[in-house]
């Protein structure tokens, strides 16, 4: 059992190291013109996006289905990503450009997908099913919308060209300089997450029996709205909104394992979202020549249906 | 040794009052009541779940309300049965008992293998072994309260309290449950049980000590006779 999950995990990380060679060396290779330059300054930045979005991605998702104790739960369904791109809009549209830095983005990002989380997680509360739980967090998107969208129309056509690509979702607006403050914040939510594993694991059972093992509740779900905003905020900065790897890949990883165990969970999921974004990404390069492709429209081609699959296992 | 002190137990009225009353180490006391006598409410309070309107309750060495303010410490010192829970996904029976171990494990959630040693030999006393690997979503009612008492043997506490752990069990199995209690008071001098019932016959026919609760009150019969306790009720 265990042994099993030990090697589902060593040849993940296989995969995913051989994968990354292939985007890295072949296919971001043959595109021509290359110089050291352009490793450095583009394809390096690229493929550190898709490790690091999709590890931390898959993570806050995992991390969500705990706190409101529903496989259903991730990122992009209950508005998190929402959150932060209604922030980020607010701030590209209505601040001097002054304030246009790394740090006030990311922030914003931040502050946008926590606000997000704890409404949602307030909500949760309130209402007795995940069918209610997730039409909420579409309303809570589609209003989302319908602001950003009221903003827009006061902006200048860059401003708003500059939003429209970046909720578009993209592994290739991160530069080289940002790459070490993505890395520094998604290791660090990695790391964080580690030291939580015995309360979550407790936490699989509910409140009331996770209290009884001696688990401090409240904390633990404090602690776990902010590494899941500093997940899905900086991410949702860097690379835009992305779909469905937050809700798809712990649910794969449960599948896969089949444990409740929170250390394997946590390490499958962030190897398995890498892999999965690096993936994407291998077939948009492949893609390219004919046609070129965002990062959502792959993701949802995937993810869609799978998520669709569980919904209906689940009942 | 628990020892309950002047205890008023209810929630926004006095459901329940305790003046005095001593419960020695060693034993399982049946907790026995009417419908809606309060029993599940008496048993919140004494797991620190629900505060006591006044009074105090000490389990060993620790008054309730220190265990309330201390979730590791309580954790360590009381264990609960609840009448159901719920199975989880991709949760085996065997790590849903595993869980009782973690008031005893280190930060990151290890089990050593003297953690797995002592689960497998509780789940082989209870006759669940066959079923170890079971997803418990597809275990039966009966199994999982079986289940329950595993999680709470393995948490290795003094004071077990167990709200109504038959209810779903058969005849053999009430049996069963009842022997282990007996076993698992007796292993240890500090150890007490706490279960709620409405199987009179069967507590009285094993000779348990009953915890009567009627008319708000608490009344302890050591050697309980079916006569005493229907006056009681």
């Amino acid at each position: 059992m265990k042994q099993r999950s030990i090697q589902l995990l060593i040849s993940t990380g296989i995969l995913l190291l051989v994968l990354t060679w292939v985007h890295l060396f072949v296919l971001q290779q043959a595109n021509g013109a290359n110089s050291s330059m352009i490793f450095w300054e583009f394809q390096v930045p690229r493929v550190l996006s898709a490790l690091l979005a999709g590890a931390g991605l898959a993570l806050s998702g995992l991390l969500m289905q705990n706190l409101f104790q529903n496989p259903m739960a991730g990122p992009y369904v209950l508005g998190v990503n929402s959150g932060a791109s209604l922030f980020i809009a607010i701030l590209v549209l209505g601040a001097a450009p002054t304030f246009l830095n790394e740090f006030s983005y990311v922030s914003a990002a931040m502050i946008g997908a926590f606000l997000a989380a704890s409404f949602m997680f307030v909500v949760s509360k309130r209402v007795q099913n995940i069918q209610s739980l997730l039409v909420i967090g579409l309303m809570f998107a589609s209003f989302t919308g319908a602001i950003e969208a009221v903003l827009q129309s006061f902006a200048a056509p860059e401003q708003v060209k500059q939003l429209f690509i970046w909720n578009m979702g993209s592994l290739q607006q991160m530069s080289a300089a940002q790459a070490p403050w993505m890395a520094t914040l998604v290791i660090f939510g990695i790391a964080t997450t580690l030291f939580l594993v015995k309360g979550l694991n407790a936490m699989v059972l509910g409140d009331a029996h996770a209290l009884q093992l001696g688990v401090k509740v409240k904390q633990l779900k404090i602690v776990i709205l902010f590494v899941t905003a500093l997940l899905a905020g900086s991410i949702t900065a860097y690379c835009g909104p992305i779909a469905f790897v937050g809700l798809a890949i712990p649910n794969l990883a449960r599948a896969l394992l089949k444990t409740q165990d929170h250390l394997l969970l946590i390490l499958f999921s962030v190897l398995a979202g890498s892999f999965f974004l690096v993936a994407i990404d291998v077939l948009i390069l492949l893609l390219d020549p004919w046609l070129s492709l965002p990062v959502n429209v792959l993701t949802a081609v995937i993810g869609a249906p799978y998520v669709a699959y569980l919904m209906l296992r689940q009942r | 040794m628990i020892s309950i002190q002047q205890a008023q137990v209810g929630y926004q009225t006095a459901l329940i009052d305790i003046s005095q009353l001593a419960l020695p180490a060693g034993q399982i006391y049946a907790l026995i009541g009417r419908n809606g006598s309060g029993k599940s409410t008496l048993l919140q309070s004494l797991i620190g779940q629900l505060p006591l309107r006044a009074g105090s309750i000490s389990v060993g060495a620790f008054s309730l309300e220190e265990l309330q303010k201390n979730a590791a410490l309580r954790a360590t010192q009381v264990s609960f049965v609840a009448s159901m829970f719920t199975g989880v996904e991709a949760l085996t029976l065997r790590a849903y008992v595993s869980l009782g171990r973690v008031p005893h494990l280190g930060a990151f959630g290890r089990l050593q293998a003297t953690d797995l040693q002592f689960v497998d030999k509780v789940l082989q006393a209870l006759n669940l072994s066959d079923l170890a690997q079971k997803d418990t979503r597809k275990l039966s009612d009966g199994e999982r309260q079986l289940a329950s008492l595993a999680r709470a043997i393995v948490q290795d506490t003094p004071l077990m309290v167990l709200d109504e752990p038959a209810s779903f069990l058969d005849y053999f199995n009430r049996e069963l449950l009842l022997d282990q209690l007996q076993q698992w008071v007796q292993q240890k001098s500090e150890r007490t049980a706490i279960f709620s019932s409405h199987d009179i016959d069967l507590c009285l026919q094993k000779g348990i000590p009953m915890l009567v609760l009627h008319h708000q009150k608490l009344t302890l019969l050591a050697k309980p006779t079916k006569q005493e306790v229907m006056a009681l009720l």
